[in-house]
């Protein structure tokens, strides 16, 4: 017997169905629209409909897919340094942990900072006169270089991402070593396993549920970053540091081409499902 | 039941007691620039409205802010939303074209031109019309060190070296001059001499600071250059002349200056604050920067290292004069504004000279009629070189006071620093600013 029968399992829903389908669906309705229209700031209200002329000039321009590129290249870098680091201090930092679980507190405090902060934070921590950083390589090396220039200012957005975002990842991978049962690393022990054995045959593929979602998660917000990047560079020298998020809002506001910063958020919003059912279908397999 | 009712009673008197005072406080909303000194002075103007006896409750005026980063965007959605939570809001010369369709064009009276002159009052102009009493008039000092530039001068050997610099770097002859005869080419040769990369025995690090990051308002600070060599947007028939060599130059030299180490590596992520933070400290020789530096730059306390020894001069000369670029910010009626009578009376208020002179002892900069900025001299003696540079060097671009002349501003940004960063040639760079500007300012 059911504990909730369906009509109750209704009764229950309908509020949350109904809060998600005004709240997510209208917007998502009006970009649609908007996405197949001819429409200004003028004329929000009154939109022309125009077939998929926005969809066909984001995918001609040169400028969308230099974005799309940067995010991927962000997305997939930022979310392997971030899951590879998180990695080695979750397996090497457990043992500490586990005596000195206080520790935990101030390697999460990066991620208690809002992302814009933290790029107005490096934007002064690396200016060549007011930040320490600059100052103490002029001071040791009589040099410094360009953090923010176009050869390195990738770099330098790669490392204020990993270095603010790393801390998640070990949160996930701590949990998910710390839950790996005792018996079976005793088991791997008394079967003579060494150390780097029983890591690579038995707890990273217990662990690789985790690894995975974690890897996908960093993967969408490095692939939708803004703030941080906006704040440190804007969308770079020639326009050289626009993620896709940038280049729909650039799009939007700074050139008021709404239908086509709307069909790109529309892309944007495909290849993310894309992504999920990707990560779905993953952890489903491993299922059965 | 009558227990209820007093309850209602009581609860109608307390929730009366709250919301009455609130409702006879100010009724005119004026929505404008945030921090800085602009909203100090609007803030002690108002206070001094509102405490005019003739001002009636409901006339009286309530300030909002919110934040600079994004401003013009959100006011656009704010008013192409329809919002009617300010009566009043800010507008700047650069901008009066797209918020024109939700604005009401305000007659400030005849004495407003002779409180501002008639060239401020047209910063505040679309199609004819007077969208706004100007408040705040930009444009750029050049701001450079005395004791370097003196010391240069009375140096022989220094003189000597800095005319072998020109020579090298700019195929010049040049000497030394005094900074308020600069020609583009005098200061460029000065700013090599300065820098440690070209002279090693320079006593500072830089010759100069460029903002040359992918930011609209980098693109006003730099357009002076190619202005004074004669350049435009567009020419009298409309067509977009972006590919001018005046242009040509003006993006060559700052180009030859950043690649030569003339001015900070970073300079592609610079902008106001990286450049008043780099001049500031005392390693660079000269910066083009906004007039509102000034009382930053020139102020012992907040800046120690440089602030008795900086000297102001209008931006160097080309073949066709001195250019300044100057665009005004100002306050202007929402179209749906819920209290428009007492918004003009308001706006009309702040377009006479007492109100004026209010606020530029705030504060304030005020672009003034000369008779009445000798009003407020001895207080604003900078109020005095604004309105000189203005009416002998200011200029707008044609086409840049149009609905997309931000989107203008934008473009050129990206493709400006996309050349100086080394990633397009010159003639790539142009051409794309060309064809989108074309776009852009079609009619």
């Amino acid at each position: 017997m059911a504990i909730v029968k369906r009509a109750e399992g209704r009764a229950y829903l309908t509020p949350l169905v109904g809060f998600l389908l005004f709240f997510l669906g209208f917007p998502a309705a009006v970009n649609l629209v908007y996405s197949i229209s001819t429409v200004s700031f003028e004329t929000l209200r009154s939109p022309t409909l125009s077939g998929f002329g926005n969809y066909a000039a984001v995918l001609a321009d040169r400028e969308f897919w230099g974005a799309v590129s940067f995010s991927m290249r962000f997305g997939t870098l930022t979310a392997l340094a971030e899951c590879l680091i998180g990695l080695f201090l979750a397996v090497f930092l457990t043992p500490l942990l586990a005596k000195r679980s206080y520790l935990m507190a101030p390697l999460m405090l990066p991620l208690m900072v809002a992302p814009a902060m933290i790029g107005l934070m490096y934007r002064l921590v690396l200016h060549e006169f007011a930040g320490p950083v600059p100052y103490y390589l002029f001071e040791w090396f009589g040099d410094s270089p360009a953090f923010l220039d176009v050869d390195n200012a990738f770099r330098t957005l790669l490392v204020v991402e990993i270095l603010q975002w790393t801390p998640f990842a070990f949160l996930l991978f701590y949990m998910a070593y710390a839950a790996i049962p005792l018996e079976v690393r005793e088991a791997a022990s008394l079967d003579g396993a060494s150390a780097l054995k029983a890591l690579w045959w038995i707890e990273l593929p217990l662990m690789l549920p985790t690894l995975v979602i974690a890897f996908f998660i960093r993967f969408i917000d490095g692939f939708r970053v803004f703030d941080n990047v906006y704040a440190l560079t804007g969308s770079g020298a020639g326009g050289s540091a626009t993620s896709l998020s940038i280049y729909i809002y650039q799009a939007f506001f700074k050139g008021g081409a709404i239908g086509k910063a709307v069909a790109a958020s529309v892309v944007l919003f495909l290849a993310s499902l894309a992504v999920l059912y990707g990560l779905n279908w993953i952890t489903g397999r491993r299922r059965r | 039941m009558k227990l209820n009712r007093t309850s209602f009673s009581a609860v109608a008197v307390l929730l009366a007691s709250v919301a009455l005072p609130g409702m006879s406080h100010a009724t005119v909303t004026v929505l404008g620039w945030p921090g800085g000194s602009e909203e100090t002075a609007l803030r002690a103007t108002v206070e001094a409205y509102n405490g005019q006896s003739g001002v009636t409750d409901a006339d009286k005026v309530e300030l909002l802010f919110f934040n600079r980063d994004g401003f013009f965007d959100k006011l656009q959605a704010d008013m192409a939303a329809g919002s009617d939570a300010f009566d009043v809001n800010l507008v700047a010369t650069y901008s009066i074209g797209r918020y024109a369709p939700y604005m009401e064009p305000v007659d400030l009276g005849a004495d407003a031109g002779k409180v501002f002159g008639e060239s401020v009052l047209k910063t505040m102009q679309f199609d004819g019309k007077q969208y706004g009493v100007p408040t705040d008039l930009s444009l750029h000092f050049m701001y450079y060190r005395k004791d370097l530039v003196d010391a240069l001068m009375q140096d022989d050997a220094a003189k000597k070296k800095y005319a072998e610099i020109a020579k090298e770097h700019l195929g010049k002859d040049l000497q030394p001059k005094d900074p308020d005869s600069w020609t583009w080419d005098d200061w460029a040769a000065t700013t090599l001499y300065f820098s440690k990369q070209v002279n090693s025995e320079s006593p500072v690090r830089y010759g100069t600071v460029l903002q040359m990051k992918n930011l609209l308002f980098n693109m006003m600070v730099f357009q002076s250059l190619p202005r004074s060599y004669g350049a435009d947007w567009m020419d009298k028939e409309g067509n977009v002349t972006v590919d001018s060599d005046a242009y040509k130059t003006g993006l060559e030299l700052y180009k030859k200056l950043y690649d030569a180490g003339a001015s900070p590596k970073d300079s592609l992520s610079y902008e106001y604050a990286e450049t008043n933070a780099a001049y500031g400290s005392g390693q660079a020789a000269t910066a083009l920067q906004w007039n509102a530096a000034a009382a930053d730059l020139t102020n012992a306390e907040k800046t120690p290292a440089v602030a008795s020894v900086t000297g102001i001069v209008a931006p160097p000369a080309g073949p066709d004069g001195r250019a300044d670029h100057i665009h005004g910010l100002g306050l202007g009626l929402n179209k749906n504004a819920k209290n428009k009578e007492g918004a003009v009376k308001f706006l009309k208020w702040l377009a006479t000279e007492d109100a004026a002179l209010l606020y530029a002892r705030n504060g304030g900069s005020p672009a003034l009629a000369p008779d009445v900025v000798a009003k407020v001299s001895k207080e604003r003696p900078d109020l005095v070189k604004l309105g000189e540079f203005a009416s002998k060097y200011g200029y707008v671009m044609n086409g840049a006071t149009s609905a997309k002349a931000l989107s203008v501003y934008e473009l050129q940004a990206k493709e400006f620093t996309g050349y100086w960063a080394g990633q397009q040639n010159l003639e790539d760079a142009l051409a794309h600013t060309k064809a989108g500007m074309q776009d852009l300012l079609k009619k």
